[in-house]
């Protein structure tokens, strides 16, 4: 398993992590993110690529 | 980040050969944006902007503050500005930008800011307080995030630049206005259909000269006019590089006499590279997300050519064409883009209103090329996948 960690206080709610790994993340109806905070290992590469593309860059992985 | 996102690609893609990034800073790779927001909003240190990067994983050497001053891609060396040389079998030109700089014909420097690096940012912020005069020159993304967040910090702020409304050329006359509209709702004060002639001071700015004649005191003037590739040492290589550097859609460089050169990729800020679908001209694109981009691709190019067939969900025919991507946070405002909006023929208001939240569509002979707005982020985001480039 991986843990999924997003500080909260530099994420903007942009979603682009959405659209790299739709299991793990998705903005909510009020346009705030959700998230997973563990995941399959499986989700490595989709989780890696949706950290690179946080504009806020606030997305952190322990594996 | 264009050679860091590189590395990170070819090792993830298997590749175990040496890699070395080399960079004109004297700083490991960050992130640019806050610069003009968080980090100068409350003067964080270099570790905020660091990029993570695993050490195990990347094992990369990085010769920093020393900058390439020329390559001979014949023999296949890059020479640094030490006069080091380094070979390669593979070379990645992820040189980026610089700002550009007006010529005045008063040269005070004190008081003259411009922002690129974090150095810039730091320099700004120890000359800012509440109460000084502010001149921005340039009403573009970055002069209108300094100027949001220096009004945050208690500066008075006015913003100079040669177009009619802020931001008109990329995103649209309506959405400029509106964001001039909810910047002067802040106090910010516009000089539009202008520009700065000369600036006042001897030992250090007290003002500017603008363009109708008008003066204007401050303490701090800074230049957001755009930038420049960081190309200088690929002249006389051979290479198309008149903006930035011609590549082919796979990011290969492109010479004068229309060649390929197999070896040598482009990423970022300083790629021209071909629409996939637009007639239009190959382009630069200044996005933050096209290095990331561009670093996956040619990672995963290389680590393939370096073992062929080694990278087997990648297919070498498959053409670049990221979707550009850019944001940005001014007040309580957030700005999001995709797509190119600049080379629409037709811009309308898609959803919501203007006084409150809402979407532009871009489309160029009927199709979608962009779509930006200010919040309603699920309803823009559902609109990437039907963007035509």
């Amino acid at each position: 398993m991986i843990k999924v960690h997003v500080d909260m206080e530099k994420c903007q709610h942009y979603g682009q992590c959405v659209f790299e790994a739709p299991d793990i993340f998705k903005l909510n109806a009020e346009d705030r993110l959700e998230y997973l905070a563990t995941a399959e290992d499986s989700e490595s590469a989709n989780v890696k690529a949706a950290a690179d593309v946080c504009p806020m860059q606030a997305i952190t992985i322990t594996e | 980040m264009g050679g860091l996102r590189t590395a990170e690609s070819l090792r993830r893609s298997g590749f175990d050969g040496e890699i070395t990034i080399v960079g004109a800073e004297k700083y490991l790779p960050y992130n640019r944006p806050p610069l003009s927001k968080a980090l100068l909003a409350e003067d964080k240190e270099f570790d905020s902007v660091a990029f993570k990067i695993n050490t195990e994983e990347l094992k990369a050497d990085f010769v920093l503050g020393n900058p390439a001053q020329s390559v001979d891609i014949d023999n296949k060396v890059v020479v640094l500005s030490s006069n080091e040389k380094l070979s390669y079998d593979f070379l990645v030109a992820a040189t980026g930008l610089r700002s550009r700089k007006m010529d005045f014909q008063n040269r005070v420097e004190s008081g003259r800011f411009s922002l690129r690096t974090f150095d810039d940012a730091k320099r700004i912020r120890s000359a800012v307080a509440p109460g000084k005069n502010v001149v921005i020159l340039g009403a573009g993304f970055i002069g209108l995030e300094l100027a949001a967040t220096l009004k945050k910090l208690g500066c008075s702020v006015y913003v100079v630049a040669m177009e009619t409304t802020p931001l008109a050329p990329i995103i649209g006359e309506l959405f400029g206005k509106e964001i001039q509209n909810r910047h002067e709702a802040e106090g910010v004060h516009f000089h539009m259909n202008n520009s700065v002639k000369d600036l006042i001071g001897e030992a250090f700015v007290t003002g500017v000269i603008l363009g109708d004649g008008i003066s204007l005191e401050c303490d701090i003037f800074i230049e957001a006019v755009g930038s420049l590739p960081n190309t200088e040492w690929l002249e006389g290589s051979g290479l198309d590089n008149s903006n930035g550097v011609l590549t082919d859609k796979t990011l290969r460089a492109v010479k004068l006499d229309g060649g390929l050169i197999e070896n040598f990729f482009v990423v970022g800020d300083i790629a021209r590279f071909p629409y996939v679908n637009q007639q239009l001209p190959a382009r630069r694109i200044e996005h933050w997300n096209i290095p990331i981009e561009g670093g996956k691709r040619v990672g995963r190019e290389i680590a393939n050519a370096a073992n062929p067939g080694s990278v087997s969900d990648f297919d070498p025919r498959e053409e670049f064409n990221p979707l550009p991507s850019f944001w940005s946070d001014q007040y309580n405002m957030s700005i999001l883009s995709y797509g190119e909006p600049k080379i629409a023929d037709e811009v309308g208001l898609l959803e919501g209103s203007l006084d409150a939240d809402f979407i532009f569509s871009y489309r160029r002979q009927g199709k979608l090329v962009g779509a930006a707005g200010i919040g309603l982020r699920r309803e823009l985001n559902k609109l990437r996948n039907e963007i035509y480039l």
